[in-house]
């Protein structure tokens, strides 16, 4: 089974402000990382690749040094990489992002199966998988707990996933994607000697003359959204402070939970 | 012109979702400023039963497709059936809770009508542009919520497409009329899908515990130093309390994951809540504006929490619950 991983590079620290005249936000460190769920999406491609055979290409867009994700994904243990980067992608929304992934994958090659994180611990919309399924044409189940392949079922993956307090067992047929949520597996790490063998693994790189995306489906002119302002949330104090030395706190915080507790 | 606020009556076994009445509300804070009709489109194999609940609700016109088994997760059809109703209907706007269906679903609506889709809107206000037509400014938390952003439609871009926050408008309230005209599309025929469900049985009780807990401790990035979280468990045990946890200690994997609290975790309602190395904001507070008791203890005075908590114990969380634990 050939699987592609979709994985995004996210700021280490959610600690951010924001520039009052560009919108723009600044991040307090340029240090990016795999997004966490996005670890969890490697782990579950692995563990299918080594039960099918075939490969996994991790896939990111994002500016050049998102390399760095793809290097450390395929450390962890993928086979193959691609980086989509090109000034033209950038500041895209979710629709202008997802028809550049969509269209990376398809140049890409044939993949059974799309992985990735359901979603990404800095915008959080969780919408990118399932409009790259609808851009390639294909079914998707999103938000995963797990994910099963039976041989003898070649032409189809079997997920579950938690809906309304039930657990749900969902089959796809195949290509399909699926994204998974953050901590429904433990992902593997990468090694010292894996780290140095994913520095010679293939990394391909599409920018738009690879792409040949028509200008107004990429990046801030392809988009239909625009962010228009950004602003912190305002400060306006409610709570009580209490003061004292952390052993008088601590005996208020009892009296106050003690005294609330007395009210049942 | 675009006309029309609409709502996506999510449902399951024939019942509404609890995000449909909240996003009721939040459609009449758009009709509030331009009187557009308040709408509802369903698909479902039991549309008559979902039709009467959206009426109690006074949803002005509710359009229906009926399909002919119970569509839930089928996602690549359902979200056909839905871009070709509001094709047809062509509200100026289109609410869908942010809910894992609601994702799901409109990710791909929003891709087929290529109309865009903003995430997790908190707030929503009303503007006129310079030649009369109306737009929403869409405003959402974003890194954690320690930045908000206003994301708005490019002008002429319709229908105007975003989710709500579960949990952020208050539940509707029909006190008017309720006589709803229903449409039925019947020449909508929900395509074949990829997708089939095979087995639903009731999930094991592992967020039982932080759903209907009276009391609980909830631990943030604060929490994640050395030792806090074996500290904050024995708290919580000696106060009778279930743990819950914030994103960012969810994604260390201290606590399990379903025990994350706000955003994209569990709407909870205690009656107490003491948040411990929580700084903000929104995504954690949700789930917990209605406790009776809230303290917060947090190493930075500026800390956002404080805007919502009870009492406020600036300190190192440390500190205090090995005082407490000595009581």
């Amino acid at each position: 089974m050939n699987i592609a991983v979709l994985i995004k590079q996210v700021p280490v620290s959610d600690n951010v402000s924001v520039n009052p005249e560009t919108h723009a936000l600044i991040r307090s460190s340029s240090e990016g990382m795999i997004n966490p769920a996005d670890r969890n999406a490697i782990e579950a491609a692995i563990v299918l690749k080594e039960q099918t055979e075939g490969k996994t290409v991790v896939f990111t867009m994002g500016p050049p040094n998102a390399e760095k994700a793809l290097r450390e994904a395929m450390a962890i243990g993928c086979d193959e990489s691609c980086l989509i980067t090109d000034r033209c992608f950038g500041g895209g929304d979710t629709i202008a992002t997802a028809k550049v992934i969509a269209k990376g994958i398809e140049k890409y090659g044939k993949f059974d199966l799309i992985i990735g994180g359901a979603m990404s611990s800095d915008g959080a919309t969780g919408q990118v998988g399932a409009m790259a399924a609808e851009y390639l044409g294909i079914p998707h189940i999103s938000e995963i707990s797990s994910l099963t392949f039976d041989s003898s079922e070649s032409g189809s993956i079997t997920a579950e996933k938690r809906y309304q307090g039930m657990q749900v067992k969902i089959k796809a047929s195949l290509p399909a994607l699926v994204t998974v949520n953050f901590g429904c597996n433990e992902p593997r790490m990468a090694t010292l000697r894996s780290t140095r063998a994913a520095k010679t693994k293939p990394l391909v790189t599409y920018t738009n003359a690879e792409l040949c995306m028509a200008k107004e489906d990429a990046g801030l002119s392809g988009s239909p959204t625009v962010v228009t302002d950004s602003f912190e949330p305002e400060h306006a104090r409610k709570a009580e402070m209490l003061s004292g030395s952390p052993d008088e706190m601590a005996a208020k915080l009892k009296e106050l939970i003690d005294s609330e507790k007395g009210k049942e | 012109m675009p006309e029309g606020i609409c709502i996506f009556a999510e449902n399951y076994n024939g019942n509404l979702d609890n995000s449909v009445p909240e996003l009721v509300t939040a459609a009449h804070v758009i009709k509030a400023a331009t009187g557009e009709k308040i709408e509802a489109i369903v698909s479902s194999d039991q549309c008559r039963e979902l039709s009467d609940q959206l009426v109690k609700l006074g949803v002005e016109e509710i359009y229906a497709v009926k399909t002919d088994h119970d569509p839930a997760f089928q996602d690549d059809s359902l979200s056909r059936v839905y871009a070709e109703m509001i094709r047809r209907i062509e509200p100026s706007a289109v609410l869908i809770p942010a809910t894992p269906a609601g994702r799901s679903i409109f990710s791909r609506t929003a891709a087929i009508l290529g109309c865009g889709m903003t995430a997790d809107c908190t707030e929503l206000l009303v503007a006129k542009r310079d030649d009369g037509s109306f737009y929403i400014k869409q405003n959402k938390p974003s890194f954690g919520d320690n930045v908000f952003v206003t994301i708005e439609m490019k002008p002429g871009v319709y229908p105007q497409m975003m989710t709500i926050r579960p949990g952020v408008f208050a539940p509707y309230e029909n006190s008017g009329s309720s006589d709803a005209k229903v449409t039925y599309f019947d020449d909508i025929v929900m395509p074949a899908s990829g997708v089939m469900v095979i087995e639903t049985v009731p999930a094991a009780a592992a967020t039982g515990s932080i759903l209907g807990a009276d009391t609980v401790v909830v631990g943030g990035r604060g929490a994640a130093a050395e030792g806090n979280m074996e500290l904050l468990k024995q708290f919580a045990d000696k106060i009778g309390a279930a743990v819950g946890c914030t994103r960012p200690i969810a994604d260390t994997g201290v606590i399990p994951f379903e025990h994350q609290i706000g955003q994209t975790g569990a709407t909870i309602h205690p009656r107490i809540c003491i948040s411990l190395g929580v700084s903000g904001a929104i995504q954690h507070t949700e789930g917990i504006k209605d406790t009776k008791l809230f303290v917060a203890v947090n190493t930075d005075e500026n800390a956002p929490i404080y805007n919502v908590a009870d009492y406020g114990i600036n300190a190192d969380m440390k500190e205090v619950l090995e005082a407490y634990m000595k009581l």
